[in-house]
């Protein structure tokens, strides 16, 4: 599903070019959960951008489903990132001014999904999230899972093949964590490709595969049993 | 997803209170503003133009340069109209009008009322103009002597309806005369330089028609279509060599119109489009005050100045405010949303601001109309808003306020980067940002400019009322329509002088604060007048305490007396004429006038010489004028004690009802008379100054909105300089200086501007006061003032706040 070659990052001040991604190279397997590890400032959360089209590479080759995306214009990447990659980020993200419905709601009407559809799917993405007691209510009302498993929902509402969590437990106690990670298991083995950015080792056991990264670069590759 | 955005944009609206209610009062004032401004000028630029042939009437005006002096009249001579009608085929017909009369009493019952508001008119009147008949042939109806053509109201007032057709009414003209009503009109529109209540025959008019020296009919042309002005103007020189020249030859001696052109006279004629008459012609003997077209720029200015003002509080607020946004736009973006959509959902939320201000603006403008249409001398209602020419006007205007307010915010908020908004790396909202500077320096320099403008316009105001004009207009009690008590008069004019605190009395036909009115006869220094000799001067009939009882001074000679015989043919003239003749020592020398293009000139010795006086506007330079001995009594004026003036003019009028009861008693007071001659600079005034403030506190709430969110960015920066020692004045000068500097680079911008501007301004002033440089200091003082007041509130708040709290919160 996703192939990389020679990824390379820099970042630049007037005096100073940083090296974030360093000719990385990887492939990511449809229905595979990918755990990417490595110390602060090792170029995990730039590849995650990367990754979800957020960001551009300085060099190297992007493959998405076999289609080179390194170069796509803001208005194609959004059309490719809005039908096929969904987010879950270690702060939520969440806007606080809609509610937990209009929340999920969101990614739907950028896809021009129908109101009376968009209702139907919500709804029954916050029943399999739990939550759909929370549907009116906002945000800052609910538990900081609570607020994850609304992202998690937001994310995968438009049914994306890609799902990028960046330290999706981060912001969470441990009970909630598991919980979350447990949501995103259920998704992979459901047919969603997953890759998240951790610390913990605890999280990356869920996953298929630890790409452990250092200096912009993988170091090593675990398969998890 | 319209619906979307509007949901989001109302929570947004709701969740910040402070700034949203700071927003809508700018921007409703501003609309409210604007609103009221668009009615003035959409009013000012309507004029004239209802009538079906508007675009193809044009007004002939007289330029006449003679003896070194000149005139600029806005009428003609009687049989110009005809000659021009009959000579060039491009002129599809013509009308004029004769309002020389003044106004006329007439009789209802059994009593006589003063209408100021009548004219005698040519049959043709309404093939030029376009006023809908309620009853009556207006095309034959005043073909005929002694016919009249009332207005509704003027039907309903003197006879209770409009079924008048055939009915008599009775004027003093001549002794009595009687007109029969042939024709009733809506009344007419007020949104015209001329508008009467009564049209009578010009056959009644009783003047020596037939001379084309003598200037005195307001005539217009209607030119076939496809006709240009200018095309028609090159006509002008066949008709004077044709019509004016031979008449100027006979009268002057004249053998050539080059050696009329070469002692440095000129004749010359121009055509004034209709449309232009009510704002760009200020000549001598129009029908009524026009107004200039100056104003309806310089309110177009005031207008968009105080919208923009509004705009810009928007503007500076949101992208001040950006920060508390960027994580939403950062997460649409994420989940795809596109710029483009996001531009979108910013602009609905300043087009629902917009909305939501215009209805309040709406209402702020139905409960200031009144006011309004005091202050600019309007009579606008409410319904004038929903006009379909102005319907359309406010159904826009959100659009556009939406557009103007929304669109950098928008661009520049749907451009954050995604990533770093959501690390929350952004310091949107910062401190500093050039743009959000240039734009209070715009708010501020544009208040400076409307704050100077105020200043000069009142200065100049009170120049006029305080300048030493040459006679005393204080406690001047003016009776009109003294001539109408005929044999009474005398008597009349007895029993008032005999009334304790009247100081003294003159009966005149003109005052020196009636601008319109003139009496401009030609002399000569010489008994055969010719083009060297000639020249043209206002010469007034008065009696001799003319001079005494409205505090001229003599400069030379003396006044009137009836001691001498001879001052019957004795003429006073004043400095400028004294000038213009070249006369060190003028008394004892002749002039000869000339009444007429048959009439031998008339010597005049000159008896004294009169202080400059200012007889027009202070616009215009003093011109050559005199005085002969007359018996014009169109009214009488009484110099009377300030301190009786309520009880005499009680007594007063108690004399004139008794002596005349059928007669209107009208009088005015030749201060206030004095002051109406300014009326449109006085309201220019009062219409500046209102705006000026109004602009000023728009462009203070932005400020104020301004200082309280970067109080608000900088609680804990404030908080450690506190717990390192600074004091409360410390706080406060760092959250003020950046301000501060910001207005004084605004007073920098804007004295220029505004010197200039009001330079322009006082040129149509021939007297003027000064522009001295303490007004702009004094208007950079008070914006710096206003800025300080506005910003210490916040920075004041900021400061007393308890470090500890501020600094936990972080």
């Amino acid at each position: 599903m996703i192939k990389i070659t020679n990824l390379e990052k820099y970042y630049r001040t007037e005096e100073v070019e940083t090296v974030a991604l360093n000719k990385l190279s990887f492939e990511v397997k449809e229905g595979e959960f990918v755990a990417v590890m490595g110390p602060s400032g090792c170029g995990k959360s730039t590849l995650l951008n990367i990754l979800g089209l957020l960001d551009d590479p300085d060099a190297g080759s992007f493959l998405f489903n076999g289609i080179e995306v390194a170069k796509f214009n803001e208005r194609k990447r959004a059309d490719l990132r809005k039908h096929n990659i969904g987010f879950v980020f270690q702060s939520f993200n969440l806007i606080d001014e809609l509610t937990v419905f209009e929340n999920v709601e969101l990614p739907l009407i950028y896809t021009g999904v129908k109101a009376s559809e968009r209702k139907k799917i919500v709804e029954e993405v916050l029943d399999k999230m739990v939550i759909m007691h929370r549907r009116n209510h906002y945000p800052q009302q609910l538990s900081g899972g609570q607020q994850q498993r609304v992202a998690v929902a937001r994310a995968v509402v438009n049914n994306p093949k890609l799902i990028l969590a960046d330290e999706p437990t981060g912001n969470l106690d441990s009970s909630n964590g598991n919980e979350v990670m447990q949501l995103l298991t259920d998704l992979n083995e459901q047919g969603t490709t997953i890759i998240m950015v951790t610390h913990s080792e605890h999280d990356a056991r869920y996953s298929h595969r630890v790409i452990r990264m250092l200096d912009g670069q993988t170091v090593m590759e675990n398969i998890m049993i | 997803m319209l619906l979307n955005y509007l949901k989001l944009a109302w929570r947004n609206l709701l969740k910040y209170r402070f700034f949203t209610a700071l927003n809508i009062t700018g921007l409703s004032i501003g609309v409210a503003c604007f609103l009221l401004i668009t009615l003035f000028v959409t009013d000012e630029l309507s004029f004239d133009r209802f009538h079906d042939h508007a675009g193809n009437i044009y007004r002939v005006d007289a330029d006449i340069v003679f003896g070194g002096s000149s005139l600029a009249l806005a009428v003609a001579s009687d049989p110009m109209g005809e000659a021009l009608r009959k000579d060039y085929p491009e002129v599809q017909g013509y009308t004029r009008i004769y309002t020389s009369n003044g106004s006329k009493l007439i009789k209802k019952g059994n009593v006589f009322i003063n209408e100021d508001d009548v004219a005698h008119v040519d049959s043709t009147f309404f093939d030029i103009f376009t006023y809908p008949a309620i009853s009556g042939d207006t095309r034959k109806a005043l073909t005929e002597p002694n016919t009249v053509v009332l207005t509704e109201s003027a039907a309903r007032k003197y006879f209770g309806n409009t079924d008048v057709l055939g009915k008599m009414l009775e004027t003093n003209d001549a002794g009595g005369t009687l007109y029969k009503v042939t024709a009733v009109i809506q009344d007419m529109p007020r949104n015209a330089h001329f508008y009467f209540d009564f049209l009578f025959s010009m056959k009644n008019v009783q003047y020596d028609f037939g001379n084309y020296l003598s200037h005195n009919f307001s005539t217009y042309l209607l030119l076939r279509p496809g006709t240009t002005r200018k095309a028609f103007e090159k006509h002008f020189p066949d008709y004077i060599n044709k019509y004016v020249f031979p008449q100027a030859a006979q009268f002057m001696q004249l053998k050539s119109i080059d050696e009329f052109e070469k002692s440095g006279n000129r004749i010359s004629y121009q055509l004034t489009p209709l449309t232009d008459i009510h704002l760009r012609s200020d000549r001598m003997a129009e029908i009524r005050v026009n107004s200039n077209i100056q104003y309806v720029y310089i309110f177009s200015a005031v207008a968009i100045f105080t919208l923009l003002i509004a705009c810009v509080n928007f503007m500076n607020l949101s992208t001040a405010r950006s920060a508390n946004r960027a994580k939403e736009v950062g997460i649409r973006k994420v989940l795809g949303s596109e710029r483009k959509t996001l531009i979108r959902q910013f602009l609905t939320e300043s087009g629902l601001l917009a909305v939501i201000s215009l209805v309040i603006a709406i209402v702020l403008t139905w409960v200031a109309l009144p006011f309004f249409n005091s202050l600019a001398g309007k009579s606008f209602r409410l319904t004038d808003l929903v006009r379909p020419d102005f319907l359309l006007f406010l159904v826009l205007l959100p659009v556009f306020i939406g557009l103007m307010a929304g669109l950098y915010p928008a661009f520049y908020l749907s451009s954050f980067n995604p990533i770093t908004v959501l690390k929350g790396k952004l310091n949107a909202g910062a401190r500093r940002s050039g743009l959000r500077s240039t734009l209070v320096v715009f708010q501020f320099a544009t208040s400076i400019i409307l704050i100077v403008g105020t200043i000069v316009v009142y200065r100049q105001l009170n120049f006029i009322q305080n300048k030493k004009i040459g006679f005393n207009k204080d406690q001047v009690l003016v009776i009109n329509g003294t001539g109408a008590l005929d044999a009474q008069y005398r008597a009349f004019r007895n029993e008032v002088e005999k009334l304790p605190g009247v100081l003294g009395s003159t009966m005149s036909g003109y005052l020196p604060v009636m601008p319109g009115a003139r009496s401009d006869q030609t002399f000569s220094k010489e008994s055969v007048m010719d083009p060297r000799n000639g020249f043209n001067m206002q010469c007034w009939r008065i009696d001799e305490n003319y001079i005494p009882t409205l505090g001229m001074e003599m400069k030379a000679g003396r006044n009137f007396s009836r001691a001498f015989g001879t001052d019957s043919s004795g003429i006073i003239i004043n400095e400028s004429t004294a000038a213009l003749l070249g006369y060190a020592d003028p008394v004892g020398k002749i002039l000869y006038s000339a009444d007429g293009v048959n009439s031998e000139p008339g010597p005049h010795t000159i008896i004294g010489v009169v202080k400059d006086f200012h007889f027009a506007s202070l616009k215009q330079k003093i011109g050559p004028l005199s005085f002969v001995l007359g018996n014009a009594n169109w009214a009488t004026s009484f110099k009377v004690k300030a301190a009786n003036v309520k009880d005499i003019l009680n007594k007063v009028q108690k004399i004139w009802t008794g002596m005349a009861p059928q007669l209107p008693f009208s009088y005015q007071f030749l201060d206030e008379s004095f002051s109406n001659m300014y009326r449109a600079e006085q309201r220019a005034g009062k219409i500046a100054l209102v705006f000026s403030v109004l602009a000023i506190l728009i462009a203070c709430l932005g400020l104020f909105g301004l200082a309280s969110f970067m109080a608000e960015q900088r609680t804990k920066e404030i908080g450690v300089r506190k717990v390192l020692g600074a004091s409360v004045q410390d706080i406060v000068g760092m959250l003020s200086k950046d301000f501060l500097l910001l207005v004084v680079i605004s007073s920098v911008v804007a004295v220029p501007l505004a010197w200039y501007g009001m330079h322009r301004w006082l040129e149509d002033f021939a007297y003027r006061s000064a522009l001295p440089a303490w007004i702009f200091v004094a208007a950079a003082i008070a914006a710096l003032l206003i800025a300080l007041i506005t910003i210490s509130f916040q920075a004041i708040k900021a400061a007393l706040a308890n470090p500890v709290s501020s600094l936990r919160s972080e």
